[in-house]
């Protein structure tokens, strides 16, 4: 157990957004957290990456306790939605933000920014605007951003729900190489069932502040756990292939 | 000016039909609604300044430079003064508003509300009143000053009007400098916090970096409407003056218009250079304005945390806040309180008296005010409409133009009025419509300025969509434009309707005897020496406005609503 | 044909009514004289009989109609010009503004004013609205009963009343700072009064010029001019609005302000510690003028009430009323029921004719003595 959640609830006034959620993941899984908007799923990467406090619940991370630390101290990186880029900024500039706080020498934080913006092959942009780069690049900025500081968790909040469908296709495959590459664990939110099944390790169903179902994603098309996953999912449009893995979904 | 006429030629040469009818219809329109609003302008602020401008060569035998080389001569030391004190103020006025604003964007929930609550009250400030109010506080004899503090200082000179200035420009600024932080990405000072930055670098080098263009902004406003106050230096310079003060001088002491109006241009010179900085400046804004994907949701930065950063800003707004506060109960006892011998007592005298006195003339102050906010806030988004989204040819002279009246003092836009339109065939002395017409015009500047940041922040795409699908330009300006404009139009609302509630320096001269406002019942009652009883008629005027822009306000949530839904 | 019969007529009514009214109110006056505050209370009752015949009659003369519009120091004029509109039907408007503001309105309106009667303020301001043509000539009987001094010699202003000048003196601020109570001009040289004295610019305020014009004239050029040197040193600034000294001391920021004394500032004094002091060595003075603007819209009616307000004695007990102050009894010697509350001794002896033509003057020079003092 590299990541463990444990009984994490939060509510908004009378709302329980969160309810008493368990679960855990392993060094160098990719899990996708799968739900429809309002079930939940982005406050509890909130919660995980120290933006908002748990009303009860724990939160360890490599056997250390991480519920209380404030963000920075978190050894998590998020990837975010807007991809929340500092707009002042040049591209290395932004890559190198966070090695600041870790005392790391200005050569050799460059030096590790360009092997990151190359992973991401956005080495020839290094000295440029952000502001000047169209959506997908700064993606990739955001995700060298998040990586260089070697978290031990990566948070990804929707990170391709902005870009256009081919882009979003080759991102996913790029993203799913580095993290093998990497070994990364990686925690990924999405409302897109096909994204998430073909990212996932795992997949969750999150509704209503709970996950219905948690299983490998070809477990759950087979076996929805419930009606509201079989609604949710529509298992009878997706293909599978010879072996048992999901070839793709057919669209409606 | 030029229409790009390429649509026109579309429309004659395609076939006729009703939409084609409409077309033609709202192109034509569109050309009135446009000259129309250029032309009140030229009308309004051009031709007045150019009445101020003949009157200042006018000699006793024919055109003279004669005031110039006098002002010139006697009066570049005042130049210097206005200056000194235009820079101190900005400087001053800017670091006390970023950390006000600041202060009220870290906070959450009721706080903020009452926060932001107080920044609208003070937005309304009674003239005489609210420096009467300062000077109790903080004078020689000031209950803060000498009865708390023991200090006895003097703050007649240039020390007092700076602070003074700097304290009555806050509200405007940490208004615009919370507009630009509610723009910025929140994603991205949670991307801050994620990689390790703590709340102070946080601030450091995210919040302040992003915020500088608004810091500039601030800076040039403050310093180039400090150079055109002459109402704090009259009431607290003391010995010391400066060229607006000046100005205040020559019409109401000598009665020298010519050499007013000649100092007015003067005055006119260090202001539109910086405006054009200002302009250059602006445009920078443009980088926070991406923000079409940003997320707005509240992220709170925890200023306890930032160390002595975020003790220094918390120390400012709380400062600042404090003597808000304070002023406005002070200018609330001083209409319950009764001297008597070294104490004062409770008393409700006074406010039988107010219930005595004649006060329809409050009534027509809200109407007035009333016509001003929506006229003013009506042309604010149509300049802004055809200067910032169509980009028509010659915007910056005419955005330079709809600036001059924050440019000099408003006892000379005045005056400036009464030269402009006391004969036929513009004979509107006397009447009720210069008096509009002089807050409408002397309030555009503020007003367009926020329209046109607003409109800055629309998507383009949103006209191409509605184009696209067969609109007009009718239908962008109601479909896109308006419906972006709302946050604007309350704001601008709110500035008009408050200031023409309290303005009083540039109307005086305008006034009817018949058609009085409620401001000059405040002065009658300041006159004859009854300041309990213009505490009063203040408290009433704040209250008033209040609930004015309270009612707006929730209008302009209903709509909000209505369009979600 | 038919004005000139109707002048003629009001002509002749007007010194016939006004003979009737002057020797009525010597009659009923007469066996009052040892208590003048029971002439007072009796005089106005016993008349009014006869009286609003008598303004009935003069009030059908002129054809008078609309509205007139009035600039006045104070709203607290109403009263007056409500009478007016009950006798003649002229609606009166009133608006407060200082003299310089209306001078300054003038001035940029070029000959056309929005306003029909001015009502109050500084002569020297009426002097030099004279000067630029922009009063309109009134000419009446009663004219001649008013003391020369204090009406312009061709008609163009004359005076409602005469504002004299004191020190506001701050005596919990001065037992504070242990400085005596100064009696006199002379005695604000006094070192000890140093930073403890406000003014206001003589440029904005007519009473404060008044003190300057005064002192110049009683103490002559020279002398007078080194007195204002020294007494700069004293002074704390000069206010740029003509009630600052008033306020400054009030609100304790002063101790002593050299100010215009009338019932306004006795109202707001009342119960606190500020005292009014009249300097032993002679109080100036200066008369408020009334004047009509030229080429203004209801001319005649502004006119009218000039003639109205002088012709009538009971008009002016009433102005003497509202302002609470008595010197009408110099303006116009002959009225009774008003008797002066000073001896005229202690007036400082002043020359109008040079308020108007030396005001440039003295403002230059008194403004370079104030440019003297660095800034505080």
């Amino acid at each position: 157990m590299y990541l463990e959640i444990k009984e994490l609830s939060k509510s908004f006034g009378e709302r329980k957004i969160v309810d008493r959620l368990s679960f855990t993941l392993e060094k160098g899984e990719l899990m996708c957290i799968l739900g429809s908007s309002g079930c939940g799923k982005t406050t509890t990467l909130n919660m995980i990456g120290g933006f908002l406090t748990a009303d009860s619940g724990r939160i360890y991370l490599d056997g250390e306790d991480i519920t209380d630390l404030p963000p920075e101290e978190r050894p998590v990186a998020t990837v975010f939605q807007s991809y929340a880029l500092f707009p002042h900024m040049t591209v290395m500039e932004n890559v190198t933000y966070g090695l600041k706080f870790k005392k790391i020498k200005k050569s050799e934080a460059r030096e590790r920014g360009l092997k990151y913006l190359r992973m991401t092959g956005m080495t020839e942009y290094a000295d440029v605007s952000v502001q000047s780069l169209s959506g997908g690049q700064q993606q990739r900025v955001a995700l060298s951003r998040a990586l260089v500081t070697e978290p031990k968790l990566c948070l990804l909040d929707e990170p391709f729900s902005n870009l256009d469908a081919s882009l979003r296709e080759r991102l996913r495959f790029e993203l799913k190489k580095l993290q093998r590459e990497l070994g990364m664990t990686m925690l990924f939110v999405t409302h897109d069932q096909e994204e998430a099944m073909i990212l996932s390790d795992r997949m969750a169903v999150m509704d209503s502040g709970v996950f219905v179902q948690c299983d490998e994603p070809r477990n759950i098309y087979k076996a929805p756990a419930s009606d509201f996953v079989r609604d949710f999912l529509k298992p009878d449009r997706i293909l599978f292939s010879e072996d048992g893995s999901i070839m793709k979904k057919i669209s409606e | 000016m030029k229409f790009g006429s390429s649509e026109k030629a579309k429309v004659i040469r395609g076939k006729v039909s009703s939409d084609t009818f409409f077309r033609v219809f709202s192109e034509r329109a569109d050309r009135i609604v446009c000259y129309g609003l250029l032309g009140l302008i030229l009308l309004f602020i051009l031709y007045p300044m150019v009445c101020i401008f003949i009157r200042s060569l006018m000699g006793e035998a024919g055109i003279t430079f004669g005031h110039y080389a006098e002002v010139w001569g006697k009066y570049r030391e005042y130049l210097f003064n206005s200056v000194a004190v235009g820079v101190s103020t900005a400087v001053l006025c800017t670091l006390i508003s970023v950390c006000t604003a600041l202060f009220i964007y870290t906070r959450n929930g009721k706080l903020k509300l009452f926060l932001l609550g107080v920044i609208l009250v003070s937005m309304v400030a009674p003239p005489f009143v609210s420096s009467l109010a300062y000077i109790q506080l903080y004078g020689r004899r000031g209950w803060i000053t000498y009865r708390l503090l023991g200090l006895s200082l003097n703050p007649y000179n240039a020390v007092g009007v700076v602070l003074m200035q700097s304290i009555s420009f806050v509200p405007m600024n940490a208004l615009f400098l919370l507009g630009l932080l509610a723009r910025i990405d929140t994603s991205s000072l949670k991307a801050a916090r994620d990689l390790g930055a703590g709340p102070s670098e946080v601030l450091r080098d995210i919040i302040l970096p992003l915020l500088k263009p608004g810091i500039y902004v601030t800076l040039l406003l403050s310093f180039v409407r400090s150079l055109a106050d002459f109402g704090t230096p009259v009431i607290i310079g003391g010995r010391f003056s400066t060229i607006a003060s000046e100005i205040y001088l020559k019409i109401v002491g000598y009665s020298d218009l010519e050499t007013a109006s000649a100092m007015n241009m003067f005055l006119l010179v260090p202001s539109i250079a910086f405006f054009f900085l200002y302009r250059h400046l602006m445009e920078k804004t443009g980088m926070l304005s991406d923000s079409q994907r940003a997320s707005s949701e509240p992220f709170s930065l925890g200023l306890s945390k930032c160390r002595l950063m975020g003790a220094a800003v918390a120390a400012a707004a709380l400062l600042f806040f404090a003597v808000m506060i304070l002023q406005y109960i002070c200018i609330f006892a001083s209409g319950f309180m009764k001297r008597r011998g070294h104490g004062y007592v409770f008393t409700m005298e006074y406010f039988e008296e107010l219930m005595r006195y004649d006060l329809s003339t409050m009534t027509r102050s809200v109407i007035y005010a009333l016509i001003v906010a929506l006229v003013g806030t009506f042309f604010a988004i149509l300049f802004a409409y055809f200067t910032e989204w169509r980009r028509l040819k010659g915007r910056s002279f005419f955005d330079c133009l709809v600036t001059i009246p924050y440019m000099i003092p408003g006892t000379c836009f005045g005056i400036g009025y009464i030269l402009a339109f006391n004969h036929e065939p513009l004979k509107l002395t006397g009447t009720g419509i210069i008096v509009i017409a002089n807050m409408i015009f002397k309030q555009l500047p503020t007003s367009t300025k926020l329209c046109t940041a607003a409109i800055s922040q629309i998507p383009r795409a949103q006209e191409y969509a509605v184009r696209d699908l067969g609109g007009g330009r009718f239908s962008v300006l109601r479909d896109v434009i308006l419906p972006g404009l709302r946050p604007a139009f309350f704001g601008s609302f709110s500035y008009n309707f408050s200031t023409a509630m309290t303005t009083a320096g540039a109307v005086i001269f305008l006034i009817n005897p018949g058609k009085k406002l409620a401001v000059f019942k405040l002065f009658d009652a300041v006159y004859s020496g009854e300041y309990a009883v213009a505490s009063l008629i203040s408290m009433l005027i704040i209250v008033i406005v209040l609930v004015v822009e309270g009612l707006v306000y929730l209008l302009s949530l209903k709509g909000e609503k209505r369009n979600v839904s | 044909m038919k004005k000139r019969f109707l002048a003629g007529l009001m002509a002749a009514l007007m010194a016939v009514s006004f003979a009737g009214c002057s020797s009525d109110t010597a009659e009923t006056a007469a066996p009052s004289e040892e208590t003048t505050a029971a002439a007072e209370t009796a005089a106005p009752a016993e008349e009014t009989g006869e009286e609003t015949e008598e303004s009935s009659e003069a009030s059908e003369t002129p054809e008078l109609s609309g509205t007139m519009k009035v600039v006045a120091t104070s709203e607290d004029y109403v009263t007056l010009f409500d009478k007016f509109t009950e006798e003649t039907g002229v609606k009166v408007e009133l608006l407060s503004m200082s003299s310089g503001e209306v001078l300054s309105k003038l001035r940029a309106e070029g000959g056309t004013p929005s306003a029909d009667l001015w009502f109050g303020g500084g002569i020297d301001a009426f002097m030099s609205a004279k000067d630029d043509g922009l009063l309109e000539q009134v000419q009446f009987d009663a004219a001649s009963e008013l003391a020369d001094e204090y009406k312009d010699s061709e008609g163009y202003w004359y005076s409602k009343g005469i504002t004299i000048v004191g020190f506001l003196v701050n005596e919990a601020l001065t037992e504070e700072l242990g400085i005596e109570t100064p009696g006199s001009w002379t005695d604000l040289l006094d070192e000890s009064y140093q930073g403890e004295i406000v003014m206001s610019n003589p440029a904005v305020s007519g009473t404060n010029y008044a003190v300057v014009n005064a002192l110049l004239q009683t103490m002559g050029d020279e002398e007078g001019w080194n007195y204002f040197e020294s007494l700069n040193n004293n002074i704390a600034y000069y206010g740029k609005r003509g009630s600052d000294p008033l306020n400054k001391v009030t609100s304790d920021e002063f101790a002593i302000g050299i100010s215009y004394i009338d019932r306004g500032v006795e109202a707001t004094i009342e119960g606190s510690d500020i005292a009014i002091v009249y300097p032993a060595d002679g109080i100036p003075w200066v008369p408020e003028g009334v004047a009509v603007f030229k080429n203004s819209e209801n001319v005649e009616a502004a006119k009218y009430f000039v003639e109205w307000l002088f012709s009538n004695d009971d008009n002016l007990r009433m102005l003497a009323d509202i302002d609470k102050k008595d010197g009408l009894k110099l303006i116009k010697p002959s009225i009774e029921g008003i008797e002066l509350g000073y001896d005229t001794a202690i007036l400082m002896k002043e020359d109008l004719s040079l308020f108007g033509s030396e005001r440039d003057a003295v403002l230059e020079k008194f403004e370079a003595i104030m440019g003297d003092k660095a800034e505080a």
